[in-house]
């Protein structure tokens, strides 16, 4: 194959980021600060305010040299990857994950941390998996924002009304399930309306709780094939609980987080199975005033495979933090993430806003009966996760940890579920489209579970 | 041998002049015209031929979309994109959304815009409310069809479930969900084509009218006899117009199904974002695309053609 400079490319890249690049304004500000840009996704009006009030105000009033701006934007990974491209951009850069800040390593897009990792002692504070996950060729290029969990929620009205218990095996969970279903209920709510990645949620949960954390993490370096027995009977067990009912029944793809809590909160389900920062899309549902806070509870869910470690944890995060090579202000970047590393500011943001900003932190000092409403159990959930993922107990998120195209091939998930496609060509799939993209570089270094 | 000196007459070299002088102002106006022009022009290679050229040339590499360097892959993308069932499970829903489109709403706008002509007083009201749907963004028209049909907790699904009908919401039905989708994207899309095709029918010279019915023509004879031919050349335009739009349907699908489940809604636009937005994988989007622009050029070819040989009768 020729390499060759695409100087006409560039010029395309270039033009398309253009407009977008235009939002980003001058680096100076009115105040005489310099000007720390940052994009973050469109987030609710509520969470946008407290976004204001404990990141920009807190960070603002915190020092004299900086002024960082935060905008919401509904395509923020769209445009954050058009503008990168064409070396514009923000300053803090919000992305998806390692996957993802280790596709634009590979361009030169981000800037290496590790000084700055040094001068603020991060690897000292983050947890080592999550930390080591942001690493390319020993250099640090993204930090997660915050830890995520997929696991089982509960409305503990409804477990009463079933005159059951909250299940502690597979056994006590399907057990659970049935009745709700010879009752009426839902077997669980969840869904992909809107979001097809919601998939991979479900694959790396049965990855996690089947095949078990080393054998993804052995696929991953390339020393298993996905194609092996072990992959094949997690995706085999996803198509039986699928093929149950178990998740959502056929409204799987007619429902999103939010509806599915709602439904939750109404008691037409025991479970939801999701991710942890699904916490947020329950305020409305489970609050004080509903007088409902107390029924949501959160839970690990529990292993299929009955040799694995337990509690067992499917690790992902939020989202990742990384700073622009482009930026002007690498400093006042990096300012900005080391406030954000902290315990003060996990513990700020999810008291109004839980599910979104558990700071991968060694030690969580925070005690969960100082906080209230959903936030409570929140906190309690990352406190067994942090308890967990130091023990080396998780397995990996797709979105998170699995390169780009190899992610999206999870999405396709449904196809088997679906019977439209065999759990062996799909693993056929997954593993060609992994090989590329290992080829190219582009699978992010992963924490190795005990 | 005489010599004589012939001075041309004044009138020769006035014709001369006249001559010299209108070329330069045909040059004059030519190189104003060319001027005039230039802004659209250059806009068009702008916007139109240098993208063009650069997803043509994009489709022969790897390249990812982030960096400005990439690697030449010969056909790697087209035989990755030719092996790949999801890409003729796109194709197949492109071809049937064109035949869906060429059908229903053209039948529908037909009828509709044949009824409208004998309402003299109230088609500017009907015309405003059947454009309604065309007007509003495809986001607010996917959320209310999501809300309010196809939700099974509270739509018109759920209204039937709760009332014992044991019905399946279409989108999330393999077999519905292609159709549920172009429903959508019909219902908001036939309103303009009524409009479309009454304007047309009222350029129709009236004289033709009153004579078939002179004639004692009935109503659909008038339509089929008078109106039609008189229409045919909107007809054509519009019918492809419908075949390039419906190889870039895009909105409705990723709004309401994202080309799920199990790519049973997949169109040949979402296929195309999935490998760009999600994969990084811009060189198979590239190609994606160029299949995609082939049929629309295909359609248009098709439609010069047409054109060119109603003019030569």
């Amino acid at each position: 194959m020729r390499i060759f400079k695409n100087s006409v490319l560039a010029a395309g890249a270039a033009a398309a980021a253009l407009i977008l690049s235009a939002c980003g304004g001058p680096s100076g500000s009115a105040s005489g600060k310099q000007q720390i840009e940052m994009w973050f996704w469109g987030a609710p009006p509520a969470h946008q305010k407290e976004m204001q009030n404990v990141l920009v105000n807190g960070f603002n009033s915190s020092q004299d040299k900086y002024e960082l701006k935060v905008t919401f934007d509904n395509a923020v990974d769209k445009n954050v990857e058009v503008a990168l491209a064409a070396n514009r951009g923000p300053d803090v850069v919000y992305g998806s994950g390692p996957a993802f800040a280790a596709a634009y390593v590979a361009k030169g897009k981000l800037a290496d941390m590790t000084p700055y990792a040094d001068k603020y002692g991060w690897k000292d504070r983050i947890l080592d998996p999550m930390y080591e996950s942001g690493t390319v060729d020993g250099k640090l290029y993204s930090l997660p924002n915050s830890l995520n969990n997929i696991g089982v929620f509960y409305n503990k009205a409804v477990l009463d009304k079933l005159g059951v218990a909250v299940p502690t095996s597979t056994a006590e969970l399907n057990g659970v399930m049935d009745k709700a279903q010879s009752q009426g209920l839902y077997a669980s709510v969840t869904g992909n309306k809107g979001w097809k990645p919601v998939n991979q949620n479900y694959a790396s949960l049965f990855l996690t709780h089947v095949a078990g954390g080393k054998t993804v993490y052995d696929a991953l370096q390339g020393k298993t094939s996905w194609t092996d027995p072990k992959i094949a009977a997690a995706i085999d067990a996803s198509k039986d609980f699928y093929g149950k009912g178990y998740l959502a029944g056929k409204d799987y793809f007619n429902l999103n987080f939010v509806e599915s809590m709602q439904l939750l909160s109404q008691g037409k389900a025991p479970f939801m199975f999701g991710p942890s920062l699904a916490f947020q899309f329950a305020t409305d549902s489970f609050n004080e005033k509903n007088g409902n806070a107390g029924d949501l509870g959160f839970i690990p869910f529990p292993n299929v495979n009955s040799s694995l470690a337990s509690p067992n944890y499917t690790l992902g995060s939020t989202a990742s933090l990384s700073i622009n090579n482009a930026s002007k202000n690498k400093d006042g970047a990096a300012m900005v993430i080391d406030y954000m590393m902290t315990e003060k500011f996990s513990v700020d943001m999810t008291k109004t806003w839980p599910g979104y900003w558990a700071v991968p932190l060694k030690k969580l000092d925070a005690n969960p009966s100082d906080f209230t409403g959903l936030s409570k159990p929140y906190v309690q959930a990352m406190k067994d996760m942090i308890s967990g993922v130091n023990e080396g107990h998780y397995g990996f998120f797709a979105g998170t940890f699995f390169p780009p195209a190899t992610a999206t091939a999870f999405d396709d998930i449904d196809s088997v579920w679906l019977g439209k496609t065999s759990t062996g060509d799909f693993l056929k799939k997954v593993d060609a489209t992994f090989a590329e993209e290992k080829a190219k570089g582009l699978v992010p270094p992963v924490p190795e579970p005990k | 041998m005489t010599l004589s000196l012939k001075t041309p007459s004044r009138n020769a070299l006035d014709a001369r002049q006249g001559v010299r002088s209108r070329k330069t102002f045909h040059r004059r106006r030519t190189i104003i015209n060319y001027l005039l022009l230039a802004p659209a022009l250059l806009l068009s290679i702008v916007v139109v031929v240098v993208p063009g050229i650069l997803t043509a040339v994009a489709s022969f590499t790897d390249w990812d979309g982030l960096g400005f360097s990439a690697n030449f892959v010969g056909t790697d993308n087209f035989t990755d994109i030719f092996n790949d069932p999801t890409f003729y499970t796109a194709l197949g829903n492109n071809i049937k959304w064109v035949l869906l489109f060429l059908t229903i709403p053209v039948a529908l706008g037909l009828l509709t815009a044949s009824l409208l002509l004998r309402r003299k007083k109230t088609r500017t009201l009907y015309q405003v409310i059947y454009l309604m749907p065309y007007v509003l963004a495809p986001v607010v028209n996917a959320m209310v069809w999501l809300s309010i049909i196809y939700n099974p907790h509270g739509g018109v699904v759920g209204y039937l479930r709760d009332r014992g009908m044991s019905i399946e919401p279409p989108l999330a039905n393999l077999d519905m969900s292609i159709y549920a989708v172009a429903g959508v994207d019909m219902w908001h899309y036939w309103g303009f084509l009524t409009v479309i095709y009454l304007g047309a029918m009222r350029q129709t010279p009236v004289e033709q009218v009153e004579a078939a019915m002179v004639e004692g023509a009935n109503a659909f004879q008038i339509f089929r006899h008078v109106y039609l031919p008189n229409i045919r050349a909107t007809l054509l335009l519009m019918g492809v117009m419908i075949v390039i739009f419906s190889f870039l349907a895009f909105d409705y699908v990723y709004l309401l199904t994202q080309g799920g489940p199990a790519h049973s809604s997949e169109v040949m636009g979402t296929y195309a974002y999935a490998f760009a937005f999600s994969s990084f994988q811009f060189g198979k989007a590239a190609a994606v695309g160029l299949i995609m622009s082939f049929f629309g050029l295909v359609a248009s070819f098709v439609y010069t053609w047409l054109s060119r040989r109603d003019l030569s009768k």
